[in-house]
């Protein structure tokens, strides 16, 4: 259902070319957690952003659901985005005024039909995240791991075929980017296909299947025969001290 | 695109940015509130003008004795404006439909019975009723018979009638002016007071020759009204008269003038209190704050863009196309500049209704002045919201979200 064919990435400064991307070609099928890893520098936020259908690739086709977006203009691509894509990001992007319930609603705005029932669904999809009673608070009241659990609920509230997530614990201590990556475990074993972009072994290991960039290529792609259990972890770790 | 939840989002942005909002908005308000009480000032101010030049009379050129330039009064001392002024402008200027002399005097004590007071003598000839238009509403006016046999009559304005008679018809009823008995003959119309507070009706008018011979004492004129049967006639007439009465009188500018003509043209300029000039500049000035302000919140406008570049990267990440973008921009500004004209509106037109109490600016409010000033604000708003809105919407969300 992601299929990646020869993706090149070359950037043009001046007179000098970098190529980010050579030659990258996978196949992801519906279902799968997949973890993208790689250290800086190897073309991972490049491959981010043309798998999240913000940016084209030089050379090469990426079909998403049968579709190649490379032949998608500016507007097919944000329709595109707004149908199949949910994105989380390393620094959360809420709207800093907007309360939790507001946030995780944004991405109907930009969808086709508006649902009628669209705040039901956005209460939902945040008691989902376990915070049922943090809705009308705003992400200044809320913590790092609440505000990346109202992003998963924002990714999610238009039902997308890809979940893409950039670094997602980057900037959460461990209990929360755990508690995060459980919230992956379980969207994965209901179905959804997960993209998780990261630079950490530790965190990569909760997906099933570990593709590693390097110099602008997928340098390994290898399945996980036994992922971590992020809540196993978060069982096995002392108990929170609270405050 | 979905405009109406597009601009519910730029409405949303709004409200949760107040202050912002507030100084993006407060340009637009000041300049639409300066704006549309100057034009409520000029409007009062042609009103006002349009109201005297219709009283004074377009067809009318009044002859003053005594110089001065504008809307002078007849000067007491000067001697110079005789009869035969008035019998010369008859013989040779063209196209007038009556030529009357009036000699006046004010503050001539009048009396009858017990009851006296002070008033207004008004020497006149027989036309004086049809140049005026002002007839009697009792009695008869002063006839040419009454100027050629120097009769002692008079004619009495209502309030000296009633200062007088009270509430009796003084008809046939001797009134003393000085010491000189007259027999009233009638009552004039009553005037309403004039705009500058003077009580017209507070007057005797007594046949021109009885006047001058008997209660002056003299050979000199206040004043000669002419009426044009054309008011088109009456630059050219009122150029041919001063020619005239200069060859009369034997002056030759730059010597000074004993005499002042006006006609409707000094009376709309002394009524405007306010120059045009004047007016105008300030007009100009509130646009130009109006065209500021726009440049104002344009300014604060592309501070807020760049602000949330990060917010429309996310926007856009999530799937609003560059024109959802724009079209919210562009809403924002539309709406601040709306809202500027709507509460700047509602500020000029309270200041408007108010600054009569304030001034002696007359002031005419109409509904002119505020749909231009918001067909303003909504040019200005579009002119001024679009480059911060294509500044929004090219954002590169790759960048804006790093």
């Amino acid at each position: 259902m992601i299929e990646l064919e020869g993706i090149e990435k070359t950037y043009v400064a001046g007179s000098v070319e970098t190529r980010v991307l050579k030659d990258i070609s996978v196949r992801i099928e519906a279902g799968e957690f997949v973890a993208i890893m790689g250290a800086s520098g190897t073309g991972k936020s490049t491959l981010m952003n043309i798998l999240g259908c913000l940016d084209k690739p030089t050379a090469g086709h990426y079909r998403l659901d049968g579709t190649d977006m490379v032949s998608l203009d500016d507007d097919a691509l944000s329709h595109l985005r707004n149908n199949k894509i949910g994105f989380v990001f390393q620094k959360f992007h809420m709207l800093d005024r907007a309360t939790s319930l507001r946030n995780v609603m944004l991405p109907l705005i930009y969808a086709p039909e508006y649902p009628d029932d669209a705040g039901v669904r956005a209460e939902k999809a945040l008691a989902a995240v376990g915070l049922a009673d943090r809705m009308t608070y705003k992400p200044s009241q809320l913590s790092g791991g609440q505000q990346q659990r109202v992003a998963i609920a924002r990714a999610l509230i238009r039902n997308p075929s890809l979940l893409l997530a950039d670094e997602p614990t980057g900037n959460l201590d461990r209990r929360s980017g755990l508690e995060v990556l459980a919230i992956f475990q379980q969207l994965h074993r209901q179905g959804r296909t997960i993209l998780l972009v990261t630079h950490d072994e530790a965190v990569a290991r909760h997906a099933q299947r570990i593709l590693v960039l390097r110099d602008g290529t997928v340098a390994e792609d290898r399945p996980l025969a036994q992922p971590s259990d992020a809540l196993a972890e978060l069982g096995a770790m002392p108990p929170e001290v609270s405050q | 695109m979905n405009f109406s939840r597009i601009s519910a989002e730029a409405a949303w942005s709004l409200a949760a940015h107040k202050l912002r909002t507030f100084l993006m908005m407060i340009g637009t308000m000041v300049g639409v509130s300066a704006l549309t009480v100057i034009l409520a000032i000029e409007k009062g101010t042609q009103i006002e003008v349009a109201k005297r030049v219709e009283s004074f009379g377009t067809r009318l050129i009044k002859i003053n004795a005594g110089g001065g330039k504008g809307y002078t009064k007849p000067h007491p001392n000067i001697t110079t404006l005789r009869l035969e002024d008035a019998e010369a402008i008859r013989a040779s200027v063209a196209g007038w439909d009556i030529v009357t002399s009036v000699s006046q005097r004010n503050n001539m004590p009048a009396k009858a019975g017990s009851k006296q007071c002070t008033a207004s003598v008004y020497a006149v000839d027989a036309d004086w009723h049809e140049a005026m238009d002002w007839p009697v509403v009792e009695g008869d006016g002063i006839s040419d018979e009454d100027v050629v046999t120097l009769a002692r009559v008079c004619v009495l304005g209502a309030g000296l009638a009633k200062n007088l008679f009270d509430n009796e018809s003084p008809i046939g009823s001797d009134i003393y002016v000085g010491n000189v008995r007259l027999q009233v003959k009638g009552v004039l119309v009553r005037h309403d007071v004039s705009p500058g507070g003077e009580d017209e009706n507070i007057r005797a008018v007594v046949p021109l020759t009885t006047g001058l011979r008997r209660l002056y004492n003299q050979n000199h004129l206040s004043y000669i009204r002419v009426r044009m049967k054309d008011p088109r006639q009456v630059p050219a007439a009122a150029e041919a008269i001063r020619q005239l009465v200069h060859e009369r009188h034997h002056i030759v500018p730059p010597q000074e003038d004993d005499f002042s003509i006006v006609t409707a043209g000094e009376v709309a300029e002394v009524a405007r209190g306010i120059s045009l000039t004047l007016t105008r500049l300030l007009i100009t000035l509130a646009g130009l704050a109006l065209l500021v302000s726009g440049a104002v919140m344009m300014n604060i406008l592309l501070l807020s863009v760049s602000q949330r570049s990060q917010e429309i990267g996310l926007r856009r990440a999530i799937g609003a196309t560059h024109r959802a973008i724009f079209a919210q921009v562009l809403c924002e500004s539309l709406t601040v500049t709306l809202l500027g004209t709507a509460v700047g509106s509602l500020l000029g037109w309270t200041v408007s209704t108010l600054l009569p109490n304030w001034t002696k600016l007359k002031i005419a409010v109409s509904w002119e002045p505020f749909a231009l000033a918001a067909a303003c604000a909504l040019v200005i708003g579009v002119l001024f919201g679009v480059l911060p809105a294509r500044r929004a919407a090219r954002l590169n969300p790759v960048e804006a979200l790093r």
